[in-house]
């Protein structure tokens, strides 16, 4: 606990941001180790303060690989036409933005460099809020040719200082994959319409990175089943 | 395999609306113009993210002059603006302001920088010293500029672009001593060479005519309703029903009847005498005199 004084709140604070970011990317499905995400401070803190004790987030920023088991959740079912669909899915890029304020030009900038570097989706985090105009330029941005084609996900530096899918109350979700989610309907004579509903804006969807139309199997605790399952359609 | 229904099978599913009933019609109607204004809303609010994007570039050579601006981007800014609510104007303001410019978008400048990096900053004024923002402080070059830009917020309409009426508020003023030469830059608007007309009988003519002043007048009035050549048009017609149906009346109209009894003129209440009265006086029952049948 000696250690912890020594250490600026700030750092403490970026470590508990970062350890929640490399969870998030191992519960989607990107290739990650589980030391990774369990980093101790002291680790975290030699390797990413700067002299004067604050975190220095440009050296944070780092790129995932999806494993085999999520390409296959983000590919559609092979086709007599297309046996070998391409999964919807591919590297991503995690960026901490260190600036005071985020506006249009850092979020464009990003865009920009996802694009180039070849990148499937990113992740920004940033200290404070957006401004109104990046999110409006964000919301749009899903069919833009601008971006790239996973789109741009923002998060905010506070939202993430827990983990929330690991709090008693939140029950666990389970993206399905398309072929899944196809055998869920036929089982129960459904229209994907007829299902619950979830937003993508919502904490977990977010989390999660959910699309609209896919499909979460959402695992309770039920005191006379045991487990009860339901499952709801991203819109 | 799928388990077979015990269900029986229907031939007309009741879910569906027949398209025979004129009502399905009506609201498939509605519904689609209710749709298209929405999708004209998300349309111009594209519009202003981009006209915002391309006027944090702003001005277009570095060593521009805010008080005499390019007329070349005055124009440019002023029609991009137009489209603007006051709310949006502060958003550009913002961006460019944490791209680190100065937030009048005809201005070259960095803004200022703020004497000090506390949060909260002293500023002498005439009524003396005042706390303020660090921000507010940050957000212009020069007290000139921010007159300038505010000179140009004044101007627009606090209404959404796409609920605006044509022909009110098209032209932004700039703050500029150089106003004279943006008019001279103006794109001249070429006349349309009268064609030779070939001699026609002249009733003919006067048809043609008349069906031109139409035309006219109908471009006249879509341009007050604000709509634009190529957009979606307001005035919808399958929802307003212009023919007018006459209310033939079938029976002559009868006089009005005079007051069946005056004695009852005491009990009305504004002109209209209660019903519960009239049947306690035809017959006269328990009402207050509940009591009398009981003993003792």
């Amino acid at each position: 606990m000696d250690d912890r004084n020594n250490i600026s709140p700030a750092m403490i604070r970026m470590w508990r941001v970062y350890r929640t970011v490399k969870e998030m990317c191992m519960d989607r499905g990107y290739e990650m180790l589980q030391e990774d995400t369990e980093i101790p401070l002291e680790v975290f803190n030699a390797r990413f303060s700067k002299e004067d004790g604050e975190p220095d987030r440009t050296r944070m920023h780092f790129s995932c690989q999806p494993t085999e088991a999520m390409l296959a959740k983000y590919s559609d079912p092979p086709t007599a036409k297309i046996p070998h669909p391409v999964p919807q899915i591919g590297t991503i890029w995690v960026e901490f933005n260190s600036d005071e304020n985020v506006g249009l030009k850092q979020l464009r900038d990003y865009m920009q460099h996802l694009v180039n570097g070849n990148f499937y989706s990113g992740i920004m985090i940033c200290s404070k809020p957006m401004t109104g105009m990046a999110l409006r330029l964000l919301r749009g941005s899903a069919g833009i040719e601008e971006g790239p084609k996973g789109g741009v996900e923002v998060f905010v530096e506070q939202d993430l200082l827990v983990n929330i899918t690991k709090h008693e109350l939140v029950p666990k979700h389970v993206l399905l994959s398309k072929e899944e989610k196809q055998q869920l309907l036929e089982r129960y004579r459904l229209r994907e319409t007829q299902l619950p509903r979830i937003q993508v804006t919502d904490p977990v969807a977010k989390y999660l990175g959910l699309r609209r139309g896919q499909v979460v199997k959402i695992i309770r605790k039920s005191e006379t089943a045991g487990r009860y399952a339901s499952y709801r359609w991203a819109i | 395999m799928a388990p077979k229904s015990i269900l029986k099978k229907s031939t007309v599913s009741t879910n569906e609306p027949s398209a025979s009933s004129p009502f399905t019609q009506r609201h498939r109607d509605t519904a689609l113009h209710h749709a298209n204004l929405i999708e004209q809303q998300k349309v111009v609010e594209k519009e202003v993210l981009q006209s915002i994007i391309t006027l944090l570039d702003f001005p277009t050579s570095p060593d521009a002059d805010p008080t005499r601006p390019a007329p070349s981007d005055a124009l440019r800014f002023q029609d991009l603006i137009i489209s603007f609510q006051t709310s949006d104007y502060d958003s550009l303001i913002e961006e460019r302001n944490i791209a680190d410019k100065c937030g009048y978008a005809l201005c070259p400048r960095p803004k200022k920088k703020a004497p000090s990096s506390a949060r909260k900053q002293f500023i002498e004024t005439d009524k003396g010293v005042e706390i303020v923002d660090k921000k507010t402080l940050e957000v212009w070059c020069s007290e000139d500029c921010a007159r300038r830009a505010l000179y140009v917020k004044v101007q627009l309409s606090e209404e959404p672009a796409w609920m605006r009426r044509g022909g009110v508020g098209d032209k932004i003023e700039l703050l500029v001593e150089n106003a004279a030469e943006h008019h001279k830059a103006l794109p001249l608007r070429l006349k349309q060479a009268p064609a030779s007309k070939p001699v026609v009988e002249e009733e003919e003519e006067d048809i043609a005519g008349a069906w031109a002043a139409r035309d006219d007048a109908l471009a006249d009035l879509a341009l007050e309703r604000g709509e634009k050549p190529g957009r979606l048009s307001k005035a919808n017609r399958e929802l307003l029903q212009t023919d007018i149906k006459e209310r033939v009346q079938s029976t002559p109209p009868a006089p009005p009847e005079p007051p069946q009894s005056s004695g009852q003129s005491h009990m009305a209440i504004e002109g209209h005498v209660p019903r519960a009265n009239k049947s306690n006086e035809s017959d006269d029952e328990d009402g207050q005199d509940w009591d009398k049948h009981l003993p003792g």
